[in-house]
């Protein structure tokens, strides 16, 4: 853990939500969830498919309504990484990271200056120009990581953003995220489908169960950083983990 | 029934939208050979032609001025429909709307407006309106979830989610419904002409059919079909081109 474990960035507390399916139909989504990350914490959260995963980042986003229960946000300025990158294909990979900035009425000059600074970081500065539907896989998804970080944001919400990548894009961008999360010092929630990376990267791994979707054990990572992905310790997180992914799936 | 326009982005669309483009120059160097060949065997020696330009350019007048009010009301409303998520409770009441037929509205416009211009005008617009707010209509609710989460996120709520979100998103299906529009717009308001019979290409072939001049009607026939081939190839296939290989997922 980066900083101060005391504060506290998030917190749920048996929030449970449901969604209207297409025939119209109430379904429970997610059921009586509670956990709680620290200010500057690195979660992530591991379940089967129909875990309501992406429903609980909305939920937590405050884009889905819950039904009962209580979220403590201890954050102002949200921003997420989609699976799917989400960029806007109308602006330029420069637009697209400038976009939150111009939101927020940041004049031109201003937030081009720190869009380029961002796409630098991301190793992306000679694609400014270049819109979505011209970039590769991993560079879309560097610029959403570049658009998120243009915000400053102090909660950094992502969606599963290496599933989607080749194995050696996705090393590359795991090991720019920790640069990136040491510098920044915000608080990331990830969804990730790959236990390895999520020991790799997290203090704190979140399990949860499907139909409906729930938390089922909360595994406080405590290994040194930077981790050896080929010590022992880590080998036998992995296996504790995968038995109990193989428990609730 | 116009209950959606294909999308550009599509690269199935646009596969077959390549092939349609290779049979259309197929076509049209058929009815350019066609009308070259009548002509030197003099058999639009009858025609004439100052009265085909004039009824001709009359006809393209009034459709750009319909095509503009068209545009500007279709693409608002379905901004506007889209903007308070109110797209799929009013979408079967335009599919309702849409489905009465056009011309059986002519007499209250005449009516109303008299053999006007402005009567032609306003009830072609009746008929184009419909494919534009049904593209951009089908393009706000068809948009991937995440792009819309992505926009709310980086702070395209309230009113600027018209301009910095819905706006360019629906710029390739404004395209594709204008295609649309405007081929329905022809057939409306030469319709129209022929039943006002006052002026336009409408009311000339009418005049020539009647009078048993048949070399002006097919000599305005081939004037149309080419001025129609030319407007696309100019001003449609462009901005079908740059949307799709702007739009391409």
């Amino acid at each position: 853990m980066q900083n101060n474990s005391t504060k506290i960035a998030l917190a749920l507390s048996r929030v449970s939500a449901r969604f209207e399916d297409d025939k119209m139909r109430e379904v429970p989504v997610l059921k009586e969830i509670s956990f709680s990350i620290p200010t500057g914490g690195f979660a992530s959260i591991i379940g089967p498919s129909g875990a309501g995963k992406s429903t609980l980042m909305r939920v937590v986003l405050g884009l889905m309504k819950i039904e009962s229960g209580t979220i403590v946000r201890n954050f102002s300025k949200p921003a997420m990484v989609f699976q799917n990158y989400a960029l806007f294909p109308w602006l330029s990979a420069l637009d697209n990271v400038a976009f939150g900035l111009r939101m927020s009425g940041v004049p031109k000059k201003e937030r081009e200056k720190i869009a380029r600074e961002k796409l630098k970081e991301v190793g992306l500065e000679h694609l400014e120009k270049h819109y979505p539907a011209a970039l590769s896989g991993g560079q879309r998804q560097r610029v959403g990581l570049a658009r998120a970080l243009a915000i400053s944001p102090d909660l950094l919400i992502m969606d599963e953003p290496f599933s989607n990548l080749d194995t050696i894009t996705a090393e590359a961008l795991k090991k720019d995220l920790l640069k990136i999360w040491r510098a920044y010092g915000m608080t990331i929630l990830m969804i990730n489908h790959l236990i390895p990376d999520a020991i790799e990267l997290s203090d704190q791994i979140i399990i949860m169960g499907a139909r409906p979707g729930s938390v089922r054990e909360i595994i406080s990572i405590d290994l040194p950083r930077p981790r050896d992905t080929r010590s022992e310790r880590f080998f036998k997180e992995v296996d504790y983990l995968t038995g109990v992914i193989r428990e609730v799936s | 029934m116009i209950r959606s326009v294909a999308r550009p982005q599509d690269t199935a669309w646009h596969r077959s939208h390549l092939a349609r483009r290779r049979r259309t120059w197929v076509i049209m160097t058929g009815v350019i050979l066609a009308a070259v060949v009548l002509a030197l065997f003099g058999y639009f020696g009858s025609v004439g032609w100052g009265a085909l330009a004039e009824a001709i350019l009359r006809t393209t007048y009034r459709l750009a001025f319909a095509y503009f009010i068209a545009l500007v009301i279709g693409v608002m409303v379905a901004l506007i429909v889209g903007w308070l998520s109110l797209t799929d409770t009013l979408f079967p009441v335009f599919d309702v709307l849409q489905n009465i037929p056009s011309f059986a509205l002519i007499p209250f416009f005449i009516y109303f407006l008299g053999y006007t211009d402005l009567m032609i005008i306003l009830f072609s617009v009746t008929s184009i309106v419909w494919p534009i707010l049904f593209a951009v209509l089908t393009a706000i609710k068809s948009a991937h979830r995440d792009l819309s989460d992505a926009a709310t996120i980086f702070g395209a709520r309230g009113f600027r989610r018209v301009p910095y979100y819905l706006a360019p998103l629906s710029y390739p299906s404004i395209i594709t419904g204008s295609i649309v529009g405007i081929a329905i717009g022809w057939e409306s308001i030469i319709g129209a002409e022929i039943i006002a019979n006052t002026s336009g290409f409408g009311a000339f072939i009418k005049t020539a059919s009647v009078s048993g001049i048949n070399q002006a009607a097919i000599a305005g026939m081939f004037v149309i079909l080419i001025l129609v081939f030319v407007i696309n190839r100019l001003i449609w296939a462009p901005l079908l081109a740059e949307s799709s290989r702007r739009y391409a997922e």
